[in-house]
Order: structure tokens, then C-alpha cells, then sequence
């Protein structure tokens, strides 16, 4: 009895699993990882200036009209216009918009939104935006007005959006 | 009899068992973690510590040409200083004299070389600016407008994901 107990005994010993070294492996590897790792996500938003280039020519089909739309990021307005080869100026100045601050510093992008959403069911080609901040405008207003220009409930509204600095 | 005693006593120790299995389930759980924000993009940006990238919606993922990064400070050019930053004015650059600045010739060089590789007039290389979100527009106007005339008309925003 007392030899098949000491059997019994070492065959339980001989099971266990000798952990020590997946764990020394494991507080090498954890370490390495938290290291390299990277916590903060950067994305991309695509933008450019304006270039000299040459003249393209001007589509004549009204539905593939498009419109480029003109925000001005002014320091207590917003200023919103736009513009297409296609069309005369009685048509244009129907899309001319002032929106007012209610707090300075802080832009009404929702109406933005609404504008260009506006804008994006009459002329669908439409896809191009040209957002002129004013000197003082904050980087982050831009990136948050870029960001209402783009898209609207992950509906592409103004893809391309190019960055001026006005002229005035 | 003191002795005898503490002989006595460790001869009733029981060698204390670590239960190991927690803390290896733990281990696993952490390393896949890692493991899947290591594998998502193998990307290395070196960030400065005075700098705050505005948060955006933006989904796309950044493809690394020349990168610039404009913190309060100063103005980097692939983690080289070029430019200190001074009430939201880079110094050494001129809005009259765009050429005449550090970064303009810098840009030119680097525009000359991918020309030279690439084959083509103009190469289709834009800049990805990692900006401090409370810059003035006035600030990265300059450095925009200057890096276009150097011939990289086209950018990429650096900013977080929200």
C-alpha cells in the first residue's frame, strides 16, 4: 500500500507544469512590446494649396456640374459662397451665406454642415472646398471645420479640401 | 533550545507554492494586446513632448514622405530642428523672402533628389505636417505657403484619432 501510494505521489508530481521559464520569456517579451507600442493613432487628412495650373475644360452637362464651395473663417463670421464655371452669378449669390458667432472663437459647424449638404444634393459632382481661415483662426477650428467639410454620417460631402490664405 | 527549537519549526515549513496560472492567464491576455497594437500599422513617429495634435475624424492612415513638425518651439524636418518658434512666428522665415529661409532650401534640395529619382517633372510627394493644434493659422500659412513654392503643394494633416 504504501509503495503504490509513493507511486501515485511522484506520477502527481511529474505532471505538473514547469511555468518558470514561459514566464521569464513573457517578462522579456511584455517589456519589449510596451516599449514599441504606440498608444496614439495618427490619421491624415489630405489638403493642399493653391497651384498655377493649367485651364481643364468645363463640363456642360448640368447635372455633372461642379461646385466649388468658399469658406471663409472670419474672426466673428463665417462666410460661406460658391462658385462653378457653369453657372452665372444670379445662381451663385443664391449660395451666399453669413453665419454669425455665438461665441468667439467657437464656429457654428453644424450649420456648416447643413450648407454643405445643402449644396451637395443640388450639384452631387461637387467636391471640392476651399477654406480660407483668417490669421488668428486656431489650427484645431481648421482641423474641426476640415473635418465637417469632409464627410456627414460617413456620407463623403467635400473630399477635397484646400487650404488658402486670403488674398486681402 | 532556542536552536532546537527553529529546527523543529523548519522542518514543519512547507516550501510556499506560487499559484502562477493568474498571473501567466494575465501575461497572455497583455501580450496579445500588445501583439495587435504592434501589428496594426508599423509605424514610427517620433513625437516631441511640446507638441498637441488636434483630434479629427479622419480615418486615413498617413504615408511618411517628409515629415514636419511644428511644435511651440520650433520647426522639425525629420526630427531635426531647423527653426526655433517664437510668438507663433518660425524665425528665420521671412513671408516677403520665402527663399531666403532654412526650410525652403532644405525642401528644394530634398525636391531636386526626388526629381532625380523618380524621373518625372513633378513628383506626386507631399509633406505630412505634424502641427500643435493651438498654432494660428498665420503660423502654418507661412510654412505651407513656403513649402510650395519649394514644389510640395500637396499635405497631409497629422492629427489624432478621436
Amino acid at each position: 500500500m504504501s509503495i503504490l501510494r509513493k507511486g501515485r505521489r511522484n506520477s502527481e508530481e511529474d505532471t505538473e507544469l514547469n511555468m518558470i521559464p514561459i514566464m521569464n520569456i513573457f517578462l522579456v517579451i511584455i517589456p519589449f512590446l510596451l516599449t514599441s507600442v504606440s498608444f496614439f493613432h495618427i490619421k491624415a487628412i489630405s489638403t493642399s494649396v493653391p497651384v498655377m495650373a493649367d485651364s481643364t475644360q468645363v463640363s456642360a452637362v448640368p447635372e455633372k456640374t461642379k461646385m466649388t464651395v468658399i469658406v471663409e473663417m472670419l474672426k466673428g463670421e463665417m462666410r460661406l459662397s460658391a462658385t462653378a464655371e457653369e453657372l452665372d452669378m444670379e445662381k451663385l449669390s443664391q449660395f451666399e451665406q453669413v453665419i454669425k458667432l455665438q461665441t468667439t472663437g467657437v464656429y457654428p459647424l453644424m450649420k456648416l454642415n447643413e450648407y454643405l449638404q445643402s449644396v451637395k444634393r443640388t450639384y452631387p459632382a461637387s467636391d471640392t472646398l476651399i477654406l480660407i481661415p483668417d490669421e488668428a483662426v486656431r489650427y484645431d477650428s481648421i482641423i474641426q471645420a476640415m473635418d465637417a467639410a469632409r464627410n456627414f454620417n460617413e456620407q463623403p460631402l467635400f473630399p477635397n479640401v484646400v487650404l488658402s490664405g486670403s488674398l486681402g | 533550545m532556542p536552536f532546537g527549537n527553529l529546527r523543529a519549526r523548519n522542518k514543519k515549513l512547507v516550501p510556499p507554492k506560487l499559484m502562477i496560472t493568474s498571473m501567466m492567464d494575465m501575461f497572455t491576455i497583455i501580450l496579445i494586446f500588445l501583439l495587435f497594437q504592434f501589428s496594426e500599422k508599423p509605424e514610427n513617429i517620433h513625437m516631441l513632448e511640446d507638441i498637441e495634435l488636434p483630434q479629427s475624424t479622419a480615418k486615413m492612415d498617413h504615408t511618411e514622405t517628409i515629415k514636419l513638425v511644428l511644435t511651440q518651439k520650433g520647426l522639425h524636418i525629420n526630427n531635426d530642428l531647423i527653426a526655433g518658434v517664437r510668438k507663433g512666428k518660425v524665425i528665420g522665415l521671412d513671408p516677403q523672402n520665402p527663399k531666403a529661409s532654412v526650410l525652403y532650401q532644405l525642401l528644394e534640395k530634398e525636391y531636386a533628389k526626388t526629381v532625380q529619382k523618380s524621373d518625372a517633372k513633378q513628383p506626386k510627394e507631399h509633406i505630412l505636417l505634424l502641427c500643435d493644434k493651438r498654432h494660428s493659422f498665420k503660423t502654418i500659412n507661412d510654412i505651407v505657403k513656403t513649402a510650395a513654392l519649394a514644389g510640395y503643394p500637396n499635405f497631409q494633416f497629422g492629427v489624432l484619432k478621436e
